[in-house]
């Protein structure tokens, strides 16, 4: 009750509207913990909540009477309940986020959607002479694939330029981070360029890492950058988000990853401006010109159940001690306990600093394990899966020349990382089975060329 | 080859009409192989669906509701729902090894039992995306970049009907015409009396198109048009635009598969979407869009949701757009099993559904003294009844009203159509219903909104009685 008390009166609370607090007798147990999750597979180490999520018994079951509501008469379900659903859904999310208006807050499917939609406006101004060609997009060098390729299909190819920064891993400091992206946006500039859009993960996805977006934010406009997107596919449920504190024009967070919603919804979070915002869904509906809440909020018939779940997620984690910051903590600290434990059994490191990491960590493999390229890290990522039940990803690190890279207690040079993820479901054994499995591999001298063999 | 979604169906075991997958209604029967010749009853009088069989089915409707607008949302029996729900679970049982080994191949199965059903070349061909309205968004943006890097000149035509759906209509707008193109309207008459109306119309607007030496880039036509409903002659529409030297026809038919006869071949378009949540038993949602492989633009079409697949060919690319639910995707091999109950398939299901609501609606006609929107041969499992006269519908907020007020007074789902009227005519019928005829409906409903329609006429009610 104290932490609950303590937390109340914090003054680093930047919560629009203070969450409800539980009853100490109405918390989750640990036995209704496993309950909600009793749909994930057991006998599996599933270590790996930051690539798909999670969502609990209860939240589907809320999930299935919207789709029934759908089902049981659709028009009057149309006419009469959908919208309402989905504002309420994101009048939710506009306050946990600290909007300043519900209206600023969009529902798609997911952050690879919105940012199909910044760049889409981003290609439009290019292709209507609005940007010059050799304006540029800059991002860091780790921005999720998908995001990459977007880029290429709205920026480049209507001859937008692309700068991207290197982000160093593994890291020390958020200055080092800062250094880099500092030059980056020289490189952005020069030659009298205008930087049109700088691509800002908030929490990389590989390697992983938590990035100092707000001050990535200040130093854009310092520089004179015109507009920012925060690609922050993984944040809510993991860290803190303030829009307003964080000062992007666009932030986009997926809500089934760390936020227990089903498969699939994020918010897309676009500052209101004074001037025509011109960016649009790209499944044009007769909602067409309506602002992107609204256009976003009918593309067609399609099952809307998972944008519709968010109060009852609300109350889900408010049977959490501390509701969903006490879970950001609980995940965070147990993540970090477990990581350090697994980089002193291996002799490794973690691949930032503790308050450079949220609910997941990069643990160094062995380097005895020589994995060498991408293929050989999804190979290891596949026979640990099949032969110890083990589901982590795994990041192939490559160091290019000149870069020294980090050496492990063999002296043998880390070229490869786990990403771990702790969420309410998981248990200490979870991680002892890696841990082990690890171990066991290194014991048998099992390298990655042996591991394609078997 | 046969996909193991299902399980094997023991004591209720139907002699199967057809072959699993097999586009159309066969009358042999298909032996497949050992095992499934033992699993046939020997002396096999057809075992087909029961009517309380449909009627559990479709227990989850509201029993409270007279529903014939499955125009509008469709519907779905519970048996595909009950598959859905496995492929949901499966996702969130262990979603790395969902999304590594299962997602992809079982997206592939859906697509071939698509491509079978429509008759289309090659599996690449089939894209599977959310609805119609996600398959305009890619085949015009595919024409906006045509214009904007120049392979048009702009004011080169995009020529449409007038009563395409308004979301391609929006689609257009922020597609073509931001990009530079000219869109031109086909004005059709309603109500139709011919297809020689619509093909001459047709003609006028392509001319349109033409004029000044421009060309018809693209022509966007309606297999069946929602509002008001007509089927289109299709076939005979494609032809004229090959003749005229169209470059590209897409075929919007949100209203085709499982409502008319969907052949990729016979229609000759460049592209055709069809939604399978609307007449093919699907839930919410999915569609099929077809790319016709020789067609020019064919590599050039991209989902507008960018993922890593960027560049690896539509289908591929629509097959992942990011992390999401695609258990609707992967029930479509379900279906078949579904509606395969049915006497004759899913050919058997569209001949009584077309018989029943012609049917039902010439019922209607006689009742209330007024006529269809079009003849009964031109129009496939929905029709337009006109509605008295003395009801003085006079505007579309009229029938927007009405439309909420039989809803929330009588519960009928019904959509409502003005149709203005023209110089000269006299007493025309200003309003239509538009009745739609699924597996789940009866007689009844039909009867229950003839006799309400009956009792506001006895009442002297006029739409100018509804209150906005």
């Amino acid at each position: 009750m104290e932490a609950d008390e303590r937390r109340n009166g914090d003054s680093s609370n930047h919560n629009h509207r203070a969450p409800k607090k539980p009853r100490l007798a109405g918390l989750i147990t640990e036995s209704d913990i496993r309950s909600e999750f009793a749909h994930h597979q057991t006998g599996i180490a599933r270590i790996n909540n930051g690539s798909f999520g999670c969502c609990p018994g209860s939240v589907l079951e809320a999930q299935r009477e919207w789709q029934l509501r759908f089902l049981r008469q659709p028009d009057e379900f149309y006419f009469n309940g959908l919208r309402r659903g989905l504002l309420a859904s994101r009048t939710v999310i506009s306050d946990l986020i600290n909007a300043d208006d519900v209206d600023e807050v969009s529902l798609v499917d997911n952050a690879t959607t919105a940012a199909a939609i910044v760049l889409q406006k981003v290609g439009r101004c290019f292709s209507e002479g609005i940007y010059k060609k050799e304006d540029t997009v800059v991002m860091f060098h780790c921005a999720f694939q998908s995001v990459k390729k977007s880029i290429q299909a709205y920026v480049s190819r209507v001859g937008g330029s692309t700068v991207e920064v290197r982000l160093p891993f593994p890291v020390n400091s958020n200055e080092e981070i800062i250094s880099v992206f500092r030059q980056g946006l020289e490189k952005g500039r020069a030659n009298g360029r205008t930087i049109r859009l700088a691509i800002i993960d908030h929490i990389t996805s590989m390697p992983c890492v938590l990035m100092p977006v707000r001050e990535l934010v200040q130093i854009c406009r310092e520089e004179g950058v015109e507009q920012v997107f925060v690609d922050a596919a993984h944040a809510i449920g993991s860290v803190k988000v303030d829009v307003k504190d964080i000062g992007a024009d666009y932030y986009v967070s997926n809500l089934h990853k760390w936020f227990f919603c089903p498969p699939s919804i994020a918010f897309f979070y676009c500052k209101k401006r004074s001037s025509e915002s011109d960016v649009h869904h790209p499944v044009v509906s007769h909602e067409f010109g309506n602002g992107l809440p609204i256009e976003s909020a009918w593309i067609g018939t399609r099952d809307y159940s998972s944008q519709l779940v968010v109060p009852s997620v609300m109350e889900f984690v408010n049977r959490f001690e501390g509701g969903i910051e006490g879970i950001m903590i609980r995940n965070h600290d147990e993540a970090v306990r477990m990581g350090l434990m697994l980089a002193n059994a291996w002799g490794t490191n973690l691949g930032s600093p503790p308050d450079m990491c949220v609910g997941m960590v990069m643990i160094g493999l062995p380097s005895i394990l020589c994995v060498e390229s991408d293929e050989d890290s999804t190979m290891l990522r596949s026979y640990l899966r099949v032969h110890y039940s083990v589901e982590v990803p795994v990041y192939f690190l490559g160091l290019r020349d000149g870069e020294e890279g980090v050496k492990d207690e063999e002296s043998g040079l880390i070229t490869a990382y786990v990403r771990i993820s702790h969420q309410v479901y998981n248990k200490q054994e979870d991680y002892e089975r890696l841990r082990d499995a690890i171990t066991e591999l290194v014991k048998d001298q099992m390298t990655c060329k042996n591991l394609s063999a078997v | 080859m046969a996909s193991s979604l299902s399980p094997p169906e023991e004591a209720s075991f139907h002699h199967r009409h057809s072959k699993r997958y097999s586009s159309s209604s066969s009358n042999g029967v298909a032996v497949e192989s050992v095992s499934d010749f033992v699993k046939r009853p020997k002396i096999s009088p057809p075992n087909y669906i029961s009517s309380s069989e449909i009627e559990s089915e479709f227990s989850h409707h509201d029993p409270d509701f007279t529903r014939i607008n499955n125009g509008s949302f469709g519907c779905c029996p519970s048996s595909i729902l009950a598959r859905q729900r496995d492929w949901q679970l499966r996702f969130l049982r262990q979603p790395d090894r969902f999304f590594f080994e299962q997602l992809k191949p079982k997206l592939s199965e859906s697509r071939s039992v698509i491509k079978r059903l429509i008759n289309a070349e090659h599996d690449d061909e089939v894209s599977i995306v959310d609805n119609a309205t996600t398959a305009a968004a890619i085949v015009l943006q595919q024409t906006a970049w045509a214009f904007r890097e120049g392979k048009y000149d702009k004011g080169d035509a995009v020529v449409m009907l007038h009563y395409a759906f308004g979301s391609v209509k929006k689609s257009v707008e922020a597609y073509v015409t931001r990009s530079g193109g000219h869109v031109i309207e086909v004005q059709l008459p309603f109500p139709v009396i011919s297809a020689d109306e619509i093909i001459d119309q047709f003609r006028i607007g392509l001319e349109a198109g033409k004029a000044n030496g421009r060309r018809v880039r693209l022509a966007l036509i309606d297999h069946v048009t929602s509002m008001p409903s007509v089927v289109i002659p299709i076939k005979e529409l494609v032809k004229i635009c090959r003749r005229e030297g169209v470059d590209q026809v897409f075929v919007d038919a949100a209203h085709g598969i499982g409502c008319v006869d969907v052949d990729m071949k016979e229609i000759g378009a460049d592209f055709y979407t069809s939604n399978l949540h609307k007449w093919f038993f699907a839930p919410p949602s999915v569609a099929f869009l077809y790319c016709r492989k020789s067609s020019s633009g064919a590599r050039d079409l991209h989902h507008p949701v960018v993922s890593d697949e960027y560049g690896n060919g539509l289908a591929v690319e629509s097959s992942w757009v990011g992390t999401r639910d695609y258990s609707a995707q992967l029930v479509v091999p379900s279906i078949l099993e579904f509606v395969n109950r049915f006497e004759g398939g899913i050919d058997g299901i569209k001949k009584r559904n077309h018989e029943s609501v012609v049917e039902m609606g010439q019922m209607l006609v006689k009742s209330w003294g007024t006529q269809f929107g079009c003849p009964p041969e031109m129009c496939a499992s929905m029709i337009m009844v006109g509605l008295p006269v003395c009801l003085g519908v006079s505007s579309d907020s009229d029938v927007s009203k009405l439309r909420t007020f039989l809803r929330e007074r009588f519960h009928i789902e019904i959509p409502t159509y003005f149709r203005p009227p023209a110089d000269g005519e006299i007493d025309p019928i200003t309003g239509y219903v538009r009745i739609s005829f699924q597996v789940y409906n009866k007689p009844e409903d039909y009867h229950r909104l003839r006799d309400v329609i009956n009792g506001l006429v006895r009442d002297g009610f006029r739409c100018t009685s509804l209150s906005g």
